[in-house]
């Protein structure tokens, strides 16, 4: 949600307005409107409390692993590692699609648009603001999380455990894949209802990881064009594999750092993609 | 004030009733266990790793635990029936192999269900131990603590030529201990033996952190332990025989031989203990030894 000047005054934690902090911003070339837009998205999200919720639920969960880890015949580490981090996949996804799907089409419902749009930025600037805004609202609670899973590992062990750190490539990969989650939220969100862009961005989480099947079946495909639209499809879909990693994380093993630059150019590759097709249908909207 | 304290009257009643309604559902859900007890498995295990997607591991877990409680409640279920001693074999375990199997296929390296597979379903089916433990060795071909489980199922079937040449692939992977060579060969010379068996138990148990697996090792252990006491009593009553033409009429007869060959004796009766400290009684009019009912050594 954007704030206009009424909301400003109406609520007195209201950061200061979103338009007026562009017009005002010290740093008056594009980069540092954008930034502004950022700002703006983190604070309204971190006013959320629905994401307090689900970052408090899933370190509920962390700690509800410990005692699950009770039942499992010494495999303590590893039941806290799976669920500690399916847990942040799960609901770093939810927040993506959630709060994702939201960014613009609320801005349009509360016309505040209307007024940032007014001031000198691009739409394109707008969108990913609040993209980059949204981010670092995942990034800080992907960090939170994680230290929530790796207390818990250093409680079982009660001193240091090596797998506290091991974790972290690979939460650093669930926090890539929520970033392409967050741009593809954004995209449908550019032109269709909150409802059914959410829906549409789940699709794509779930066809993300099943991009080898795709694969499997635009190689073992009879058909000739069946081959080239699952070819396409493959291409086409991101590919959320890559950044399925948990299982080996809880065995101790993190990825190598080509994976984790791999997994990284593609993540950078693809939210261009996704960001600039977003511009594209969002520039092309008319408001009046 | 009159309407907070209707309100807390409201939810003193409601929660009763509340108890009182999960009771009932309780209930009926101890019926509905019975009439399904025998519930099959309908997941394929390949298409539960599919369905699992980047959880696939955490579906593992769950797997792993819901194994554990199945074994775990019907060996509650059977004591309650059978307070007599009893073994994992005497137990309707027909589930375990499929979900033990769903386990590892939603995650391959994950080598405690392969370990307990080894341990457990020996005794239910072999023939899926042995499957079982080979995927893990495909899926985990520098594990060689999967070659020893694999010796050791071999062992529990006495195919001791099986089992040496498992113990003996394992030896040569990369971190094995040298005692798996020695086992390769011991299980070929005297797969049999007394020895050979405590060795491999006491392997087993160095190689666990199950509670379970322990308790079945420290079990046989103390099995084979009878087996030794058995042989010498046995061989202490039948000197006596020979000697006074007639059986021991009481331990007292024989408390000297018993003491000289390393046996506790029990004070008030002078009886040898067995190695779960029990009395062992004398039967066949003293002419045998038989284990007290009890005792905590397991039969077979």
């Amino acid at each position: 949600m954007s704030l206009s000047p009424t909301d400003a005054t109406q609520d007195p934690r209201t950061p200061a307005p979103l338009a007026g902090a562009i017009a005002n911003n010290s740093f008056s070339t594009g980069m540092g409107r954008t930034i502004a837009i950022a700002r703006n998205a983190f604070r309204e999200a971190v006013r959320d409390r629905v994401l307090y919720n689900l970052v408090l639920f899933v370190l509920l969960l962390i700690a509800g692993a410990i005692f699950l880890g009770e039942l499992s015949a010494g495999q303590e580490t590893k039941i806290i590692i799976d669920l500690g981090l399916s847990a942040m996949l799960l609901f770093g996804a939810f927040i993506a699609i959630f709060v994702g799907v939201g960014l613009v089409y609320k801005e349009i419902e509360r016309r505040t648009l209307y007024a940032i749009l007014s001031k000198p930025i691009g739409r394109g600037q707008f969108l990913v603001g609040k993209y980059l805004g949204l981010c670092l609202t995942l990034l800080v609670n992907v960090v939170v999380m994680g230290v929530g899973v790796s207390l818990a590992l250093i409680y079982i062990r009660r001193g240091w455990d090596p797998l506290a750190a091991k974790i972290w490539p690979a939460i650093l990969l669930i926090y890539f894949e929520l970033t392409i989650l967050t741009a593809v939220a954004l995209l449908f969100s550019t032109f269709s209802s909150p409802a059914l862009s959410a829906l549409l961005t789940f699709f794509v989480f779930l066809i993300g990881h099943f991009s080898g099947d795709l694969k499997n079946l635009a190689s073992t495909s009879s058909s000739a064009s069946a081959r080239v639209v699952f070819r396409a499809l493959y291409y086409l879909l991101p590919n959320l594999t890559t950044y399925s990693v948990i299982t080996p994380a809880a065995h101790g093993v993190a990825p190598d750092t080509q994976s984790l630059a791999l997994g990284a150019a593609y993540a950078v590759v693809y939210i261009t993609v996704v960001l600039a097709a977003a511009t594209m249908i969002f520039s092309g909207r008319n408001f009046k | 004030m009159r309407k907070n304290i209707l309100l807390l009257f409201t939810m003193l009643v409601a929660l009763t009733m509340s108890i009182g309604l999960v009771r009932a559902i309780d209930a009926r859900k101890t019926n509905a266990r019975e009439q399904f007890a025998d519930d099959r498995l309908y997941l394929n295990p390949n298409t539960a790793r599919r369905l699992a997607l980047a959880f696939n591991g955490l579906a593992a877990d769950w797997y792993w635990m819901r194994s554990l409680q199945y074994v775990g409640r019907n060996i509650v279920t059977y004591e309650e029936d059978h307070p007599e001693s009893f073994t994992i074999a005497d137990i309707d375990l027909h589930l375990l192999p499929s979900l033990l199997r769903v386990t590892t296929a939603l995650d391959p390296q994950f080598i405690a269900p392969y370990e307990y597979g080894a341990m457990v379903l020996p005794e239910v089916n072999s023939d899926e131990a042995i499957a079982l433990v080979n995927s893990g060795i495909a899926n985990n071909p520098a594990r060689w603590r999967l070659y020893q489980h694999l010796g050791y199922i071999y062992w529990k079937r006495q195919q001791y030529d099986e089992a040496g040449a498992m113990y003996a692939a394992g030896a040569r992977l990369p971190g094995a201990p040298d005692w798996m060579a020695a086992m390769g060969a011991r299980m070929k010379a005297q797969g049999g033996s007394r020895d050979a068996a405590r060795e491999m138990y006491r392997h087993l148990d160095e190689s666990t952190i199950d509670p379970a697996i322990k308790e079945m090792v420290e079990k046989q252990l103390m099995r084979l332990d009878y087996l030794d006491q058995r042989e010498a009593i046995r061989n202490l009553l039948t000197a006596y025989k020979e000697r006074n033409s007639r059986c021991a009429s009481s331990w007292r007869d024989v408390a000297n031989e018993l003491r000289a060959s390393g046996l506790t004796l029990e004070a008030r009766t002078g009886a040898p203990l067995d190695p779960s400290a029990t009395p062992y009684e004398l039967i066949k009019n003293g002419c045998d030894v038989g284990l007290n009912i009890n005792t905590k050594v397991p039969l077979k």
